[in-house]
């Protein structure tokens, strides 16, 4: 997996790319932690190159959600394929995160 | 797995609202994990999954038995801890490695799983309690040693919540049980 992050006038975009899971969810953790720590309480995290995620990478997305939600900063997710779609809304995660279909769309909201 | 006080559940919350979260607690668990395949069988509540170590291997992500208990825990943290608290029931669970497992059934196109390790299992899972994952120790030295195979410490993940070992005399086991139990955060 790799992490990309972009620093924007609106907001900090965070990019995954590659397959998130127990053997990397770890660096997502710490990118995500550093950002809020510092602050960095508008994030967006952009999922287009994302291919694999399961509770592991669920679970950082929630803790991260319940930080910047506690900050009253915004964490939204944008590009989701088809598949990690999926298993958001079977773990009920698509009414808890602002999603958005594309990266230009979730960058109005901040 | 189990769901929690199910039973009570069905009974005063209504049989509808029961069958909802029960669905939606076992299509979280298991395909947010990709475990859909491995179900043995499932007794209302109560559901017994069997992975052989052949089918984790093959995996792409998450193929070694640290990933699978990392990935029950966050299953259950993710439980626990939605935002919205009437979408899901609270489970627990009981892991163990079996190696005296056969497979046979007296019902055509049926597949089930027998042996002393199955009736381990099902003896651990009367050690759990809610939000809590009880895991023997034959299983747990499977996951230290991939520990060690992926150069992580031994307290990484959930396992910095891990118990010291207990010890238990099952019923019907001829030898002492060695166990540990991790609780959610």
């Amino acid at each position: 997996m790799e992490l990309i992050e972009q620093k924007t006038e609106k907001c900090v975009i965070v990019s995954i790319t590659g397959r998130l899971d127990t053997t990397n969810y770890s660096l997502l953790e710490k990118k995500l932690t550093d950002l809020i720590e510092n602050h960095e309480d508008k994030i967006l995290v952009e999922c287009s190159k994302m291919d694999y995620v399961s509770s592991s990478g669920l679970r950082i997305l929630l803790m991260a959600l319940k930080k910047v939600t506690m900050a009253k900063g915004k964490f939204v997710l944008c590009n989701l394929q088809d598949n990690i779609r999926e298993i958001f809304e079977i773990s009920g995660f698509s009414n808890i995160f602002e999603i958005y279909p594309s990266q230009e769309e979730a960058l109005k909201v901040f | 797995m189990d769901i929690n006080r199910s039973t009570d559940m069905k009974y005063l919350g209504g049989l509808t609202d029961w069958g909802r979260k029960l669905n939606n607690t076992f299509n979280n668990l298991l395909y947010a994990n990709h475990f859909q395949d491995n179900i043995v069988k499932g007794i209302g509540d109560e559901i017994m999954l069997y992975i052989p170590d052949e089918q984790l291997r093959e995996k792409s992500s998450n193929n070694n038995h640290y990933a699978l208990l990392e990935d029950i825990y966050a299953g259950l943290y993710l439980i626990k801890n939605h935002p919205d608290t009437d979408l899901f029931l609270n489970c627990k669970v009981a892991i163990h490695y079996c190696t005296e497992v056969y497979n046979i059934t007296f019902f055509k196109g049926a597949n089930d799983f027998y042996g002393s390790d199955i009736d381990l299992t099902a003896r651990l899972m009367a050690k759990s309690v809610e939000n809590r994952i009880v895991l023997s120790e034959k299983f747990y030295i499977k996951v230290k040693n991939d520990l060690i195979n992926l150069h992580m410490t031994d307290k990484s993940g959930c396992l910095s919540r891990i118990s010291e070992k207990f010890l238990e005399n099952f019923k019907g086991v001829p030898t002492s049980t060695e166990y540990r139990v991790i609780d959610i955060q």
